[in-house]
């Protein structure tokens, strides 16, 4: 699990990178048992569904991304059992290309168990441009939260 | 996104968009979670840790070629959430709907959501996907 760590609006959330080859994007396919061409893993299919002769990573590619930028902002025994991530996709993203996944806590509101943290989340590639944009969130214990005024 | 390459059901029928309904069920279904699936997930993610494979099974979507064949189509959006990880050798069973459709910029949206409950009854995951049905449009956007 994460360090213990207190949780207050305005927090950066650590960064998290990574580069992706076309082995990846098959891998991630495969473990979902998704076989044969997809536009995912085979090019002629990619030209002839979207019209674009190159593969594309799937979109939870991205959003699996997110889910560990946030299960280790959390910690595991808090994000895996209380945590969601929502992301909108606005551009593909490729073998070769590098994704950074950052946030930032944007509110903090009381539940039952705790309080809700939520996070906005932004994805950019390795040309500065955003991939993805959307937000996460999970119930945090009261105890990791500042005293209430 | 795009699914029909994967088997699918006997009963499939094409996508009438007009047609669909909000709130209608999809098939439910169940597949066996593998230890070589767990793995290739994290080496595709390249994450050791990740404890939620399920991502990757598009559970809803799954679902949904269950019942129809369409044109292919685009993840515009994707929430996940996260319950309790699964456990590799475990059979986890989906159960899915339409959860919503709408037009915007004259383009037409499905929207899916799925919940995955492992054979001992643990809730997993939940995911909710918004679908592009026009992925053309969408491939000449991104090859500019």
């Amino acid at each position: 699990m994460g360090a213990l760590r207190r949780f207050e609006a305005g927090m950066e959330v650590p960064p998290v990178s990574k580069t992706l080859a076309q082995e990846h994007i098959n891998l991630f396919e495969a473990s979902g048992a998704h076989e044969g061409p997809s536009i995912f893993t085979d090019p002629e299919t990619a030209q002839k569904m979207l019209g674009m002769g190159r593969t594309v990573a799937s979109g939870r590619m991205t959003l699996s991304f997110a889910v560990e930028t946030l299960r280790r902002f959390f910690g595991e025994r808090i994000y895996n059992h209380t945590g969601m991530a929502d992301l909108r996709f606005l551009r593909p993203t490729r073998a070769g290309d590098t994704v950074t996944v950052k946030g930032k806590v944007s509110s903090i509101t009381p539940e039952a168990n705790g309080s809700r943290v939520a996070v906005e989340l932004t994805v950019q590639n390795q040309n500065g441009e955003t991939t993805a944009v959307g937000g996460g969130s999970a119930i945090v214990p009261a105890g990791f939260l500042p005293p209430a005024e | 996104m795009d699914r029909r390459t994967e088997s699918q059901g006997p009963e499939r029928k094409m996508l009438d968009y007009e047609r669909l309904e909000i709130g209608e069920p999809l098939p439910s279904y169940e597949y066996l979670l593998t230890q070589e699936m767990l793995e290739q997930y994290r080496q595709g993610v390249q994450d050791p840790d990740a404890r939620f494979p399920t991502i990757a099974a598009k559970a809803d979507i799954g679902a949904y070629h269950r019942k129809y064949e369409d044109a292919g189509s685009v993840n515009a959006r994707c929430a996940y959430s996260c319950y309790n990880p699964p456990v590799a050798g475990k059979k986890i069973r989906v159960t899915a709907w339409i959860a919503d459709k709408y037009v915007r910029r004259e383009k037409p949206y499905i929207v899916t959501e799925a919940v995955s409950v492992d054979e001992d009854g643990r809730l997993i995951d939940r995911v909710i996907t918004h679908e592009l049905k026009r992925p053309r449009e969408v491939g000449k956007k991104w090859e500019r």
